[in-house]
């Protein structure tokens, strides 16, 4: 029996902001296995984001535990920190966050570079990626020249180069239309059957659906968590 | 082996990022560097110019000679310039007493000098003759590039001859060798019997605008308006031996004329003497100190250029805190953006010290054409300037580097 991907227990998080106390994250407790394509809901201000946020060693919880791949990461210093989002997490944002002025290449590369990666295989790695997100042409274009479909694929090219535990994507249709929304969650899709582990945020009832598990946040607390039963299948483009 | 590829590698990509960077606010950039430019590039100028006046002088004691004492009839002044009343007398026989009587005294070489105009065929010429013996020579290292130097026989028949220095040999003779050519000093007809070595010129002083003749012949035949009596001179230049002698020299000279002149103790001594030893300390301390001066002025402008760097680092800093949160989040370590900064400041200072480099090249070869002064910048000098401009950005950018290392990598990726 393989410890879980991912476990909290009596996760907090607490936020002091214009000197009044706010409980973002205020005791959850839950597990994600490998495989599993999560989705989180809620309203803004549920605490979603935030939970997302430690999840992936950008914040800090306030005090609980949290588990990833068996590691407890409260006890990690900042570069233990950024050594686990290097490898063993993938990052898809709602507003791509791709370097401007830089090529496609160059962005999927980034992690890359922090991975220690010489740049032949970054190269090499990278040009890969691409390809199988369907931009084996537009490797040289710079993000201006893309659209945000295509920027998105490259953010999820980008996030899986490292050969990431598991992706988390906040809100990554947020910025797209239906149809282009539809072709990402596609991917996504795609990806879990190949055995990646997802979690995304999203507030859109709609895109949950594609998950398999749905968590919903609320005040900081998790008010429901169940398998989707009416799972919608997306065909990836 | 492979590791400090990668690490080497990382510090490649920092440099690409840089310039990406740099590329991105280009005018920004070019200003920024402008400041450390023009740091760099005065810090050099002085002190090439700082060196320059250290090798001049240098030269200019060269051409004294080495372990030579120079006697003046004028008492020496704390303070400023001898005044007009305080020259005395200083003679010839003076000169003698003290190659007889000072320990390690080599030769006496009296002098008077004294305006002259040089005539001949049509050209003329203005210069100072000095008029003196053949002993001046080995003193003061005086060589001849042509013909001879003056001999005891011209001096003891008071021979119409002169030995003439290389810009007043250029103004009067053009495609002419002037030795054997007659001249006429004053309305007297000389034949001019050598050429001086050059000795170049140093601080816009032209060593070679002199002539030499027999002191003897000087007294007899040109006026002299310095001297009060017969053997007066208007100075005495005294070889020794070697610098312990000449060192030593200084105090018996003073104490020879003292008794020769019967000034009573506790009156101030009415003569100067000056070792080359002497000026050339004082000489080398004042060189440094001006260097020093004017190497801290323009050290201020460095200061300023660096203030600067720092100043566009931390707006730098403040407009990429998404980029920086988005690197932490793709796996960037705090030392990873703090060296991505870092790169950035110093490869900013490194251009601008580069340019600042090859304009003080370019300034001090033109100071050296126009003002005939030499400004050497070593290669010493360069590979220092280069550094020291690589220093300057990683001591300004240093601190807005941290800045952007210690951010919070959630806070940084919701900044706007």
């Amino acid at each position: 029996m393989t410890a879980p991907l991912l476990e909290t227990r009596d996760l907090i998080k607490n936020y002091v902001i214009g000197g009044e106390m706010v409980h973002a994250v205020n005791g959850v407790s839950l597990r994600i296995d490998r495989g599993e394509f999560v989705a989180i809901m809620g309203a803004s201000g549920s605490g979603k984001s935030t939970f997302m946020n430690m999840i992936g060693c950008l914040d800090v919880p306030t005090s609980g535990v949290l588990k990833l791949d068996g590691i407890d990461t409260r006890t990690l210093n900042s570069d233990e920190l950024a050594e686990i989002r290097n490898r063993k997490i993938g990052f898809v944002f709602q507003q791509f966050n791709l370097l401007a002025r830089t090529s496609a290449l160059d962005n999927v590369a980034v992690p890359l570079i922090y991975a220690g990666v010489g740049p032949a295989e970054r190269r090499a790695r990278a040009q890969a990626r691409l390809e199988a997100m369907g931009l084996g042409n537009r490797l040289l274009n710079t993000p201006a020249k893309l659209s945000g479909g295509q920027q998105q694929r490259v953010a999820i090219a980008r996030a899986l180069v490292t050969n990431p535990l598991i992706l988390l994507a906040d809100e990554p249709t947020g910025a797209l239309d239906t149809q282009t929304s539809l072709d990402i969650m596609g991917i996504f899709q795609k990806l879990n059957d190949e055995g990646i582990t997802l979690v995304v945020v999203t507030h859109e009832p709609d895109i949950a659906e594609y998950a398999a598990r749905r968590i919903v946040f609320r005040d900081g607390k998790v008010i429901e968590d169940e398998a989707v039963t009416s799972r919608r299948r997306a065909v990836s483009s | 082996m492979t590791e400090l590829l990668n690490k080497l590698a990382a510090w490649g990509v920092n440099v690409a990022i840089a310039f990406t960077a740099l590329r991105t606010n280009l005018m920004r950039s070019i200003l920024t560097t402008l400041g450390v430019m023009i740091g760099v590039f005065s810090v050099i100028l002085a002190v090439a110019v700082g060196n320059g006046a250290q090798v001049s002088v240098t030269q200019q004691i060269a051409t004294l000679g080495s372990n030579m004492a120079i006697v003046l009839p004028e008492p020496e002044r704390a303070n400023g310039p001898p005044r007009p009343g305080d020259r005395g007398r200083l003679t010839e026989r003076d000169g003698e007493a003290i190659a007889r009587q000072v320990p390690g005294v080599v030769a006496v070489a009296p002098q008077i000098r004294t305006s002259v105009q040089l005539v001949t065929g049509g050209r003329s010429a203005s210069t100072q003759a000095i008029g003196s013996t053949e002993s001046f020579a080995s003193i003061s290292n005086l060589g001849t590039a042509d013909g001879r130097f003056l001999t005891r026989s011209d001096i003891g028949s008071a021979a119409r001859v002169v030995v003439i220095g290389q810009t007043v040999a250029d103004k009067l003779f053009i495609d002419v060798n002037p030795i054997g050519e007659k001249v006429r000093i004053n309305r007297v007809p000389f034949t001019v019997i050598g050429l001086l070595e050059s000795k170049g010129s140093n601080l816009g002083n032209d060593n070679d605008d002199q002539i030499i003749v027999p002191i003897t012949t000087l007294r007899q035949r040109l006026s002299t308006t310095t001297a009060q009596g017969p053997d007066d001179v208007t100075l005495l230049f005294v070889g020794f031996e070697d610098e312990d002698t000449l060192v030593a020299g200084d105090r018996e000279i003073k104490n020879l004329l003292r008794a020769r002149y019967r000034v009573s103790k506790g009156k101030i001594t009415p003569f100067t003497v000056r070792t080359t030893k002497e000026i050339a300390e004082t000489s080398g301390e004042v060189t440094q100190i001006f260097q020093a001066v004017l190497v801290a002025i323009a050290s201020i402008s460095l200061l300023v250029g660096g203030i600067g760097i720092m100043n566009i680092m931390l707006v730098s800093v403040t407009e990429r805190t998404r980029e920086i949160g988005l690197r932490m989040a793709l796996g960037a370590k705090r030392s990873d953006i703090r060296n991505q900064f870092l790169v950035e400041a110093a490869v900013l200072c490194i251009i601008g010290g580069g340019i600042g480099l090859l304009l003080a090249m370019v300034a001090a070869a033109i100071f050296q054409q126009v003002a005939d002064f030499p400004a050497p910048i070593g290669l010493d000098t360069a590979l220092l300037a280069i550094a020291f401009s690589g220093i300057i950005g990683l001591v300004f950018g240093g601190y807005p580097a941290i800045r952007a290392s210690r951010l919070s990598p959630i806070e940084a990726l919701r900044s706007e």
